[in-house]
């Protein structure tokens, strides 16, 4: 009969009372009991005597999903206390104070919320930059192993075009965290594993290697690093788009108001369409709008800006849950094989 | 009184020292220092009576970090896999003058108020 780890079923108690929360604080909870657990067994105490002091699963369980993440700002409440931090405490994240009254405000509360203007900006520069350094990486040195596998060299490439992408989508995940405010799991890296008499080993580099070819999340992380190139070029185009339609659609007409010549065009044009109207360009060919379209200009402008940011926002939710799916992608399987910080 | 209503009394203090007293031993420690070893010495130097169950330290750790108290990093061990370990803020360091500054206050008014009595009366 195999000899039962009382941290694994510990392990397996928590798991079971942490469903129904989210699959990266579960991830990171279990990774924390775990490695807790390990550290004080390594130092000396039995199974039974760590588990002890740790406390009960369920307990562990209920504190950890009401505790916030770290790039959150929610729940002042820990383990039956109320901390005096809030009062005191500044930090980034969700809206708070008098931004948190405005961001309630309906339809145009989204220009006081942070996490819209990060998400747009996410979406304008790195995600872009990330998804089309990752593609000409992925692209070149992929056709580089296809091409020299059949001698062999291809192989160790392989390895190192897989670990690249890993490593990649993990530095991702952090952006994605920091800017688009979903919080990311600590990665389970193969560092130890448990062994059948309930111990521990060091994982060995072609076990590690291993690992990494049996790891669902590398394989999924290859595809995301192709495919996301598109869905990057999409976003950015899209947003780049409806942001300079939205600061044209404002800025002429105040520019106009302002004594600026905003549109100049050829002499030989006689006629300038602005919206629905219909310009006919001065001598010198400028072309000024009249004051009804102007302000109708600066409304619709900003309805294109307010919509932009909520659809940054959202589109952002959105593309952080795929990143998140792909990083947490079988938590529990990895966190019960190995013991693991990372 | 009823070992229940102790029990929660005792509780209710660990709970509201634990704050203090971990971002203390992580203010103490030059050194990054990982969650075991905060929990240890939470243990060790705990007075007869109160007791922190070491689970609750991580979602303790995690607010305060949320919270811009503490920060965490990976340090490579030589024992085994790297270890989160955590560092005090800057942030958190101005917040433990004033948790410092306001429990010594408390502990002065607190000692005059039950000064007189002990455990006979």
């Amino acid at each position: 009969m195999a000899t039962a780890d009382p941290v694994a079923e510990y392990l397996s108690h928590l798991q079971r009372e942490l469903i129904g929360v989210d699959a990266a604080i579960a991830h990171d909870a279990l990774v924390d009991a775990e490695a807790h657990l390990r550290a004080a067994i390594a130092a000396g105490k039995s199974a039974t005597a760590a588990i002890e002091a740790f406390g009960p699963a369920a307990d562990f369980a209920r504190a950890y999903a009401g505790a916030p993440a770290p790039d959150h700002h929610a729940a002042t409440e820990v383990a039956g206390s109320t901390h005096p931090a809030a009062s005191v405490a500044g930090g980034s994240g969700a809206p708070k104070g008098a931004h948190a009254t405005l961001a309630r405000i309906p339809l145009i509360g989204v220009w006081f919320h942070p996490r819209a203007w990060s998400s747009l900006f996410y979406f304008l520069a790195p995600c872009f930059a990330i998804a089309l350094a990752t593609f000409v990486w992925v692209v070149c040195l992929g056709s580089l192993v296809l091409g020299t596998l059949p001698i062999l060299i291809g192989l160790p490439l392989a390895v190192f075009l897989l670990g690249s992408v890993r490593a990649i989508a993990l530095a991702e995940g952090k952006v994605v965290e920091i800017l688009l405010g979903v919080r990311m799991p600590h990665r389970v890296q193969p560092v130890q594993v448990l062994t059948p008499i309930g111990g521990v080993a060091e994982v060995g580099f072609w076990q590690r290697i291993g690992c990494w070819l049996t790891d669902v999340r590398s394989w999924l992380s290859l595809a995301w690093a192709l495919g996301n190139f598109f869905v990057a070029t999409v976003l950015f185009c899209m947003f780049v788009a409806l942001g300079a339609v939205a600061l044209v659609m404002v800025g002429v007409p105040l520019a106009q108001s302002a004594g600026l010549t905003t549109i100049q065009v050829d002499g030989d044009m006689r006629e300038v369409q602005f919206l629905w109207e219909r310009v006919t360009p001065d001598a010198e060919g400028r072309v000024r709008i009249s004051a009804l379209t102007s302000v109708l200009s600066i409304v619709l402008g900003m309805v294109v800006a307010t919509a932009t940011l909520w659809l940054a926002l959202g589109t952002g939710w959105v593309y952080a849950q795929v990143v998140k799916a792909i990083q947490v992608a079988r938590p529990q399987a990895v966190a019960r094989r190995f013991a693991v910080i990372a | 009184m009823p070992s229940d209503l102790q029990d929660k009394i005792l509780k209710d203090l660990s709970n509201g020292t634990a704050w203090l007293v971990v971002l203390a031993i992580v203010a103490g420690n030059d050194e990054p220092i990982h969650g075991y070893e905060i929990g240890r010495r939470l243990a060790d130097e705990a007075p007869e009576g109160l007791s922190f169950k070491q689970g609750t330290l991580y979602p303790l750790l995690r607010t305060m970090e949320a919270e811009g108290l503490v920060r965490s990093t990976l340090v490579p061990s030589t024992e085994g896999p790297a270890r989160k370990c955590f560092t005090i803020t800057a942030e958190g360091r101005r917040v433990l003058v004033v948790w410092v500054d306001a429990w010594r206050r408390t502990g002065r008014w607190m000692n005059r108020i039950i000064g007189g009595i002990d455990g006979n009366r």
